[in-house]
């Protein structure tokens, strides 16, 4: 309504003096028209045009709103073991009773199992008898005999009087999504468990490296001098340690856990942070925004806090997005050499390494966490490389 | 020294070790002596590294000089620690020539602008901002609704505007301007000139104007000091050094100022400065301008010339006179 009465304004006054130059305030002149834009909300216009990076956004979210609700809408627990259903696959195959009213599993341990018609486990079927001349194993269903016949590969489901093989089916297995590992525990629970594992690793890892790399970092960039020599000469020593091996010391000096596993984690791989801090600060200082504060009197605290450090936020959040995946890769790989948590609790790591034993029978249980920790991965990495891009201010249109 | 003096410097010198063991050393300023009575404008012109900046700088203690002295309002700033300069930083401020780098880009103007209040303890939290800074953006042009905008909103003049501002809201009695019209606009410039003259006619204060513009100088200031290789050549009120110039090289800088109206400038001799400035690290034996000087006499290779009065007011450092 303003502006159109402002636009109706000059055009009269166009109209009036096609060449004559509009008077001009100097109100008007000092007036920005642009909307007033903080830092972050600049850096979230140029983050969100980037569609691999909202696309990362999203499945971090929906992993950490899995990982934190989930648990709340399943049935089972992490350690909840059921050793009649142990190596359940999430997709079976079944043959179909005769009446039609249900299903039958067979397990790895040669049992049947009832699946109803909308694909969750029932019971387990009675054994009898077995008859090695015929090769079949009888069980009772509602008072009539079925029999597994083992006399072919996959072994079948038949009929003992009519001596013919039930119709095959495949169904998805409603009770376990997923499926169960090899002590009948569901896995969708034990991952949902294992996602909240790994991004508790990364985010405390991240927080710890934040925190010990900006001090670091930052004390010993604005320092300089023998200060500055001293401190990363620490730093060069600490980065030379192989890392695995000196997380696997601090894993064996305070046994293992999901704390020793923060520790090692938090202690090491602050060192990328603190070269990232140091070198942004020492070319930050010697700006004149920094000079002017210093004329100005400001304290140290002001000038690292105030000026320095938020300066320095685009470079130190590429890293920390960096960071996170590598933090959970080596939770991961600590796992899955049998030096992370301990069983019952679930990692994604560990989940891996529990799966090897029956790789073959049971591919499933070592691709689920796999594909999850991949995920994870991706998803940070492309936020990583998004925000890299949103906080660089030359790429600014 | 008089009660009036506001600043002075003597035999102020600043060089920065390039190599410890090679006794490498950059001559940026190389014992310069003035002073600025209060209320007064002192303009330092010189080319491009010619140490101006250094000795803005070494003035404003963010370097340590290597030797001379420094007196603020009478008292000895030479050697004092950051910590005893502190309750002094409020009588001395500085202006700073870039006005996209001397404004940190994540803060707000408001902050921006309250941060020498916050640091003297004048305010104590952000919120009491408001009541010092919405008058002092008045004051330099701006309006209440900028307090809330980020630096980099805004065009080099309202920058620089914001970073007088800054300088001024401690009601300093001494600013040091470096460069502080060189980045802007010839119709900015003004703007911004004018708007420093005002403050200086309101409150008296004194400047030391930073420039390499010897016209927009001598419109500022009272008296002018011309600066070469870290050395002064030449001191003297304002109309004198451009009515009477003395010094060759200052002969040759104001040989150098282009001239409006084309006519003139046929008639004008075209007396420019040969060749380029020696490195300040070795710096020539006796007079430094020797080697580009077209009155060179043996003696100018000999003997570094002393600062010398020649006429009331009129201080040179030249074998000539």
């Amino acid at each position: 309504m303003e502006n159109e009465r402002k636009n109706t304004e000059a055009l009269n006054l166009i109209c009036e003096d096609p060449w004559g130059a509009l008077p001009e305030s100097r109100q008007e002149r000092e007036k920005i028209a642009g909307r007033n834009r903080s830092f972050f909300s600049d850096v979230w216009f140029r983050f969100r045009r980037k569609p691999t990076a909202l696309a990362g956004l999203a499945v971090i979210l929906i992993l950490l709103i899995f990982a934190l609700f989930g648990p709340y809408f399943t049935k089972y627990s992490y350690s909840d073991q059921n050793l009649d259903l142990v190596n359940i696959p999430p997709y079976l195959s079944v043959f179909e009773a005769e009446d039609g009213s249900c299903y039958f599993y067979i397990t790895q341990s040669l049992k049947v199992v009832v699946v109803n018609k909308d694909g969750t486990l029932g019971r387990q079927l009675t054994r009898l008898r077995e008859d090695e001349k015929q090769k079949m194993i009888f069980f009772d269903y509602n008072g009539e005999e079925i029999a597994i016949f083992y006399g072919m590969q996959p072994y079948v489901i038949a009929n003992p009087v009519a001596r013919t093989v039930m119709p095959r089916a495949k169904v998805w297995n409603r009770s376990y999504v997923l499926g169960t590992d090899t002590l009948g525990r569901d896995i969708l629970t034990r991952l949902m468990y294992g996602t909240r594992v790994s991004l508790l690793v990364a985010f405390i890892a991240v927080i710890v490296n934040m925190v010990i790399g900006i001090v670091y970092g930052g004390i010993s960039g604005y320092a300089g001098g023998a200060v500055d020599n001293i401190m990363m000469r620490i730093v060069d020593i600490i980065s030379t340690i192989p890392l695995t091996l000196y997380v696997i010391l601090i894993m064996v000096l305070l046994g293992s856990g999901l704390h020793s596993i923060i520790i090692a984690i938090g202690t090491v791989y602050w060192v990328d942070m603190a070269r990232v801090v140091r070198g942004q600060v020492l070319t930050l200082k010697e700006q004149e925004f920094v000079v002017a504060s210093k004329t100005i009197g400001s304290p140290t605290k002001t000038i690292l806090t105030q000026h320095l450090i938020p300066n320095a936020m685009g470079p130190i959040l590429v890293t920390v997005t960096m960071l996170i995946p590598s933090a959970i890769f080596m939770e991961a790989f600590l796992g899955y050499l049998g030096i992370g948590l301990q069983p019952p609790l679930a990692s994604l790591g560990t989940m891996c390494n529990d799966a090897t034993e029956n790789l073959k029978s049971c591919p499933h249980q070592l691709f689920i966490p796999a594909l999850v920790i991949c995920l994870i991965m991706f998803a940070f990495n492309f936020v990583g490389d998004g925000l890299r891009d949103a906080l660089d201010p030359k790429l600014k249109k | 020294m008089s009660e009036k003096t506001m600043l002075e410097v003597r035999d102020l010198t600043m060089h920065f070790m390039l190599n410890k063991s090679k006794n490498l050393k950059v001559h940026a300023v190389d014992g310069i002596s003035f002073a600025i009575p209060r209320g007064k404008t002192l303009g330092l012109v010189g080319e491009s590294g010619c140490g101006k900046s250094t000795c803005a700088r070494t003035i404003i203690r963010i370097y340590d000089p290597t030797d001379g002295k420094i007196f603020l309002d009478g008292q000895d700033i030479t050697r004092l620690s950051q910590k005893e300069l502190k309750p002094l930083r409020k009588k001395m401020q500085m202006i700073f020539q870039d006005p996209y780098a001397s404004l940190n880009a994540r803060m707000v103007v408001r902050d921006i602008i309250a941060e020498p209040l916050l640091a003297h303890g004048i305010i104590h939290s952000k919120k009491e901002a408001g009541e010092y800074v919405y008058p002092m953006l008045e004051r330099v042009g701006l309006t209440r609704e900028h307090a809330d905008r980020y630096a980099h909103e805004f065009s080099g003049g309202q920058r620089q505007r914001i970073g007088i501002a800054r300088a001024l809201i401690l009601q300093p009695e001494l600013v040091i301007c470096d460069e502080p019209i060189s980045a802007l606009d010839v119709s900015i410039q003004a703007q911004v000139v004018n708007l420093l003259k005002d403050y200086q006619e309101e409150k008296g204060i004194s400047y030391l104007f930073i420039a390499h513009d010897l016209s927009m100088v001598r419109y500022v200031s009272d008296q002018v000091g011309v600066m070469y290789l870290g050395q002064m050549a030449e001191l003297c009120e304002a109309e004198e050094i451009y009515r009477k110039p003395l010094h060759p090289y200052t002969q040759g800088l104001l040989g150098s100022i282009p001239i409006p109206n084309p006519k003139l400038a046929r008639e004008k001799v075209t007396s420019g400065i040969q060749g380029d400035i020696p490195s300040p690290v070795n710096p020539p034996e006796g007079c430094r301008f020797c080697p580009r000087c077209p009155y060179a006499k043996p003696v100018c290779s000999r003997e570094t010339p002393r600062l010398k009065e020649v006429s009331p007011g009129h201080q040179v450092a030249c074998h000539l006179y």
